[in-house]
């Protein structure tokens, strides 16, 4: 049996400026028709790391892979990557939208006419083609930018911020083309701050803060997760567990959440309850809640760093006193 | 490989010090050849139109055409910079390598061009001179064409041509030097201004007789040694090229965008 190759691979990779880590061993990999969205608080290592596998940065240690290769063995696997690594994205300013896509579609060869105007309409930058990219606002470069990544129909997608700086409708059209396509197969990766509108179509995230990956989240686990209120808590939670249909079941306070391993058994649910004589206050889908946890994780992971520091700080200390 | 030289050659005529380059120059020989300082300085008169390229190379080539060639082949590079498109064109399916000898074999043309305009320019200058025969052939250096006997109008054009292709020449490893500083700095200003640091440096070098035929600032001088000496000095020159552009490539190959 041939074993999938992962579209994104990144191993063990690690980015030092002298002695300063920016990125500490960190190991992902991406899958077709996946979206990995990087999290972190400014200066964590996002850049960096998307630097790093879009081939733009050489890792001080560690490999990374795209479609199985090394990028910097074979340049020729950039032909499969679109990437937009500068916020806003970068462009000839002297130059039309449409001239800068040309100039894109000669780098990379055998881009059509046709496929130039289909991503401008794509970004809905379709009246600006025409106009100097000198002119545009940043959230038109922005979203040239994605249409440029676009343009060669990629296997992989890696963007830095790509929603940087765009109003609320552009920040959609964006998400959404991202989201298409990684239903079309594309492998997306990205780094951002809009955490709210990632979660609602990333496959997993990776919350990294300072160059370690400190959590990586699946949210399609977290995506079919129920929560239920009823008039008793442990008698439905014994009620729950017992049925097939039900793949997990916890309690959070006075709330039961469960996952379905069909989504079609929802209703059974509820006559389940009935029929055992507990009342049913609310049932409802458990959106998980990213920006809370992505707060928690950070928090957690800053207070074992100041007590791994407080302690290394007081060891020295302690053992002189012992000593003595 | 084509398709990138085609793109680069596109983006060279879009710079700004082309562009100023090209203004500069074809104000230059009008200002010089028919100054009142002319006798003063180089202590002969302009007499005939082919004096004046000969004019204009002699006065430009030990500072004002270095810096020119040396500004306009970092900015080559430091637009991409500036613009931030450096990361963008590297995404794409060539190598580094082949990109930025595209961008070396553009610079290495640049002072091509750039002659073979202000000899047109210099050589229109010098018009109401005259382009008929006169007294001179003692070469485009000191003596500025003139003395020795009368000189053709073809034998004045020929020797003027092969005087300005072996400046553009001589030009072409500060192209290369230029190239390689702003891939060092990344930074067009400070590429332009460590080229010219350095062809100063190497200026103040003349104090030691052994290594001075050998400086790249010597080699400005080649436009008015005699054929024989040629061959040798464009060796060196292609050399200092070689040099230069090949550490260029290495550093750029392993750099971070």
């Amino acid at each position: 049996m041939v074993e999938a190759v992962a579209t994104i691979e990144a191993q063990n990779l690690t980015k030092r400026y002298g002695n300063h880590s920016v990125i500490k061993d960190m190991t992902f990999t991406v899958n077709e028709g996946e979206v990995y969205a990087l999290v972190g608080p400014n200066g964590a290592g996002k850049t960096t790391m998307i630097k790093l596998v879009s081939g733009l940065a050489f890792p001080s240690s560690g490999q990374v892979r795209l479609l199985g290769v090394d990028p910097f063995e074979k340049p020729s696997v950039r032909r499969d990557l679109g990437a937009v690594v500068e916020a806003p994205a970068a462009f000839y300013p002297y130059m039309t939208g449409r001239q800068n896509l040309k100039l894109h579609a000669r780098l990379a060869g055998n881009v059509s006419d046709s496929r130039i105007h289909e991503v401008l309409d794509m970004m809905e930058l379709g009246y600006a083609g025409n106009r100097k990219v000198g002119v545009y606002s940043l959230g038109m470069r922005q979203r040239l930018g994605v249409a440029a990544a676009m343009l060669t129909r990629p296997k992989i997608l890696i963007l830095d911020e790509p929603a940087s700086g765009m109003d609320p409708l552009s920040l959609h059209l964006v998400h959404s083309v991202l989201r298409n396509a990684a239903l079309e197969g594309t492998a997306v990766m990205l780094s951002t701050h809009h955490l709210d509108e990632v979660v609602a179509y990333c496959s997993r995230v990776a919350i990294i803060e300072e160059g370690e990956l400190i959590d990586e989240v699946n949210l399609l686990d977290r995506r079919d997760r129920y929560r239920l209120r009823t008039s008793d808590v442990s008698g439905s939670r014994q009620l729950l567990e017992l049925q097939p249909f039900i793949s997990h079941v916890s309690t959070r306070g006075e709330e039961i959440v469960f996952i379905l391993k069909d989504n079609g058994a929802l209703g059974q649910v509820s006559s389940l309850l009935g029929s055992s004589g507990i009342s049913l206050y609310e049932l409802t889908r458990d959106t998980f809640n990213l920006r809370a946890y992505y707060r928690d994780r950070l928090q957690e992971q800053r207070v074992e760093r100041n007590a791994d520091e407080d302690v290394s700080e007081r060891s020295p200390k302690f053992l002189l006193e012992e000593d003595a | 490989m084509l398709q990138l030289i085609g793109i680069e050659f596109r983006k060279l005529f879009r710079l700004n010090s082309l562009r100023f380059s090209l203004l500069l120059l074809a104000l230059f020989p009008a200002l010089w050849a028919y100054s009142p300082g002319v006798f003063n300085v180089y202590g002969y008169f302009v007499v005939s139109a082919f004096q004046v390229p000969a004019l204009a190379l002699n006065s430009s080539m030990q500072f004002l055409l270095p810096l020119l060639v040396g500004i306009a082949s970092a900015e080559l590079l430091g637009l991409e910079i500036s613009f931030g498109t450096l990361p963008t064109v590297l995404l794409r399916p060539v190598t580094r390598s082949q990109w930025l000898l595209a961008k070396l074999l553009v610079a290495a043309v640049y002072p091509f061009l750039i002659l073979a305009f202000f000899f047109a320019v210099s050589l229109l200058t010098g018009f109401p001179l005259g382009y008929g025969e006169f007294i001179g052939g003692t070469g485009v250096g000191v003596g500025g064409l003139l003395g020795e006997g009368s000189m053709t109008s073809n034998a004045a054009l020929t020797e003027l041509a092969r005087a300005y292709f072996i400046a553009a020449c001589s030009l072409v490893p500060i192209s290369m030097l230029s190239i390689l500083f702003t891939v060092l700095f990344m930074n067009a200003a400070s590429g332009a201004l460590a080229t010219l640091s350095l062809l100063i440096f190497m200026g103040l070098l003349v104090v030691f007789p052994a290594v001075q035929p050998y400086l790249l600032t010597s080699q400005l001088n080649a436009y008015i040694t005699p054929v024989a000496g040629t061959g040798w000095t464009l060796a060196l020159i292609a050399l200092y090229c070689a040099i230069f552009a090949a550490v260029a490539v290495v550093i750029f190959e392993r750099k971070d965008f």
